[in-house]
């Protein structure tokens, strides 16, 4: 017989991981939020006892997210771009995760190696490379051009919103993948059989088993994604850089890049924070329920 | 102005030795040990006014300079004797933005005086004080722009200068620089570069006279044509500051919220009419035709044709214009000696070779861009010279330029810094 301790124990590495590298940077975070500035070098001063915090930077956060506030346009313009992003990566990443898994026989070693290719690129390279592909002498436009699409150079890097939210689309989409495809790939095949059997045509098949089946992979690939989304801040610096297409992202990057007010910016994040645990709480409370319905079967 | 607002803790208690330091007045006296040579100064929560009477004092409590009214800094301990022996082996380190001194001149500088030269990069200045101050680095030198010159004054990050061993200050350097109104005596800086801020343009995109219009800041709210194409700096200060004086208001240090509201309500209006983009890159973005029209820095015109032209015949093309001593804002650099040194000889011996005649004008011309504030800098000698086109020689300042009457954009209050980044805030968020 093993000790009781020794399977908890293994969670200790996480644990003790969560605790030091995402627990503890959160709550520097919060002390900056509800402390004070230096008044001489103009940094943080965190309130690590929230006896001791002050509300009024959040307070002040908070009412520039009403109606006619400072931080509301771009709020709701962040929500927006994210909401679009992940459709489009739902769309395009659905089919391509669905083929991979149930279709993709003998090509899918090589469809998943050209699926984690874009990891071993980092992010930011990948965006500044699409920079020169848009830009108007850039291959891109000649290509439209050439064919006579257009007739004169299209301006994708003009500070447009369809550039920022196919830049999100293009960055993320191989985080979504991934994971839609291994829960994908862990369909029962006998399942959809069963229901085509029963009569089910292969959409309803779809539709009624693969599809509720495959949702907590969806989830899964849509918080991974859309987390990071939220608080990106470098994508519509590099393919746009007009105000009018900012994200929330970029309001905590102006506070923390120097100024007065770092703790603005942590008191943005807060906030972003906290309506991001909406989102995540859902992710958990659904797969509470699979898990539950699992172990019922 | 009082804030109630941070007046009291959750628990109601009454604040700490060290919160009442950081927040009062008290801890300019505490930290910096100049208590009686600084005036007093606010709450320092940065939503808070510091200004003692008519004077005006910034984050460190010192009162602030006008270019009208210098303010002579304290020294918090006595320069170095004269006459000592520089020190010779190990590291000497550099605090700079990336890319922003020649490394042949760094490279020289370590062979004459036996060290190696090492740059230690930052992001910009304020991320920069803060690991300064931090302790977590220790450099011998670092770059500084002059709003942040209180800060490092009162926090005691750089040592008093014996211009003893700065010789070329007063030999080389503009008249109006070697005493100049942000550190009168040169206390604790040395110029490095100078720039003026105006518009930057190129005239096989832009039809418009923009020199000759009776007010060329219009330009921007004329710009339809150029939509997608039309930038300003990437600045809290420069932005703002260009809509003020679009309006004729001549302060750029103000801090009346009227006008700041006003000049933010202005810039909101370059989204409808021109998508306006912000950035910090024009001396690549204008030459590489991915811009059109842009408030710049007159040094990103040199810094396109000296080194970023993909077709040279492209320089004729482009022009620079701002307003002139009085109208328009121009700005400097700065080097101080941190007061972490281990070479203090060796750090005056270096900002005196930067201001060095042909380093100088090595650097500038050879890979910075920006202008040192050297006499034998001219403008018609770089043109003659071929160095860069007839039509960008305004774009090289004159020792005229930079003066008592001149706008510069200064330190401001706490109050008044939380004001304008609120106010750029604003802007950014495309409201």
């Amino acid at each position: 017989m093993y000790p009781r301790w020794l399977w908890p124990a293994f969670a200790l590495p996480g644990v003790a991981w969560l605790l030091i590298l995402f627990l503890l940077p959160f709550y520097a975070v919060v002390g900056v939020a509800f402390g004070s500035v230096d008044p001489i070098l103009l940094t943080a001063v965190p309130a690590w006892n929230p006896l001791d915090w002050h509300l009024g930077w959040v307070i002040q956060v908070l009412s520039g997210l009403k109606p006619g506030g400072v931080y509301l346009d771009v709020f709701v313009r962040t929500v927006e771009y994210v909401l679009i992003s992940l459709a489009g990566c739902v769309l395009i990443g659905y089919p391509v995760a669905y083929y991979i898994a149930r279709h993709a026989s003998r090509t899918k070693s090589l469809m998943l190696i050209l699926l984690v290719l874009p990891f071993w690129i980092s992010y930011l390279m990948r965006m500044l490379a699409w920079v020169n592909l848009l830009s108007p002498d850039g291959y891109v436009n000649r290509v439209l051009v050439s064919t006579h699409v257009i007739s004169q150079p299209y301006g994708f890097l003009d500070g447009k919103s369809s550039t920022v939210i196919w830049a999100l689309v293009y960055g993320y989409i191989p985080y979504f993948i991934l994971p839609l495809y291994a829960s994908l790939d862990r369909i029962d095949r006998s399942v959809i059989e069963a229901a085509r059997d029963l009569g089910a045509s292969p959409f309803r098949a779809f539709l009624h088993v693969t599809l509720p089946l495959s949702k907590i992979g969806l989830l899964g690939g849509a918080v991974l994604i859309v987390l990071p989304m939220f608080g990106d801040y470098y994508t519509p610096n590099i393919v746009s850089n007009a105000p009018t297409t900012s994200m929330i992202g970029n309001q905590i990057d102006l506070y923390f890049h120097g100024g007065p007010q770092p703790t603005i910016g942590a008191a943005i994040t807060i906030i972003l924070s906290a309506f991001l645990v909406v989102l995540m709480g859902y992710y958990m409370w659904t797969i509470h329920r699979a898990s539950r319905e699992l172990r019922s079967l | 102005m009082h804030n109630p607002r941070r007046d009291t803790t959750l628990s109601g208690r009454p604040r700490s030795r060290r919160q009442f330091l950081l927040e009062s007045g008290g801890a300019v006296a505490a930290l910096s040990g100049a208590g009686g040579l600084l005036a007093g100064c606010g709450t320092g929560t940065g939503a808070s006014t510091a200004s003692s009477g008519s004077k005006l004092v910034g984050p460190g409590g010192v009162e602030l300079s006008r270019p009208d009214h210098p303010v002579t800094l304290p020294r918090w301990e006595n320069p170095i004797e004269s006459g000592l022996a520089p020190e010779s082996g190990g590291e000497f380190t550099v605090f700079n933005y990336t890319d922003y001194i020649y490394p042949k001149v760094l490279k020289d500088f370590g062979q004459k005086y036996g060290v190696t030269v090492k740059v230690l990069p930052f992001d910009n200045i304020a991320s920069g004080i803060t690991q300064l101050a931090s302790g977590s680095i220790k450099p011998d030198v670092m770059n500084l722009t002059t709003d942040h010159l209180d800060q490092i004054v009162a926090a005691k990050l750089a040592k008093p200068l014996n211009l003893d061993y700065v010789p070329n200050l007063k030999k080389n350097v503009w008249p109006s620089l070697v005493s100049p109104f942000y550190d009168p005596e040169s206390r604790y800086t040395v110029p490095y570069t100078v720039t003026a801020t105006g518009i930057y343009w190129r005239t096989d995109q832009v039809s418009d006279d923009i020199a000759g219009m009776a007010n060329p800041w219009d330009v921007f709210w004329q710009s339809q044509a150029y939509s997608g194409n039309v930038t300003v700096l990437d600045e809290v200060r420069e932005s703002i500051a260009m809509a003020l004086l679009r309006k004729g208001h001549t302060d750029i240090n103000t801090e009346d919220p009227k006008l700041i509201d006003q000049a933010v309500s202005d810039l909101q209006q370059l989204y409808g009419i021109c998508n306006v983009r912000t950035l910090d890159t024009q001396w690549q973005k204008i030459p590489e035709n991915k811009a059109y029209l842009s408030q710049a820095w007159s040094g990103d015109p040199l810094a396109s044709v000296f080194y970023d032209l993909q077709r040279p015949s492209d320089a004729k093309l482009l022009r620079f214009w701002w307003p002139g001593k009085g109208k328009g804002p121009t700005s400097n650099d700065t080097w101080f000696v941190c007061s972490t040194t281990s070479k203090p000889v060796i750090s005056h011996l270096f900002l005196n070779y930067l201001l060095d005649n042909g380093v100088a004008y090595s650097n500038f011309v050879d890979f910075n861009g920006y202008q040192p504030p050297i006499n034998e800098i001219q403008p018609a000698e770089l043109v003659t010279k071929g160095l860069i086109p007839e039509n960008l020689a305004n774009t090289v300042l004159t020792a005229n330029d930079i003066g008592p009457t001149s706008l510069q954009e200064c330190a401001l209050t706490n109050a008044g810094q939380a004001l304008w980044q609120n106010g750029y805030s604003r802007f950014k968020s495309g409201a």
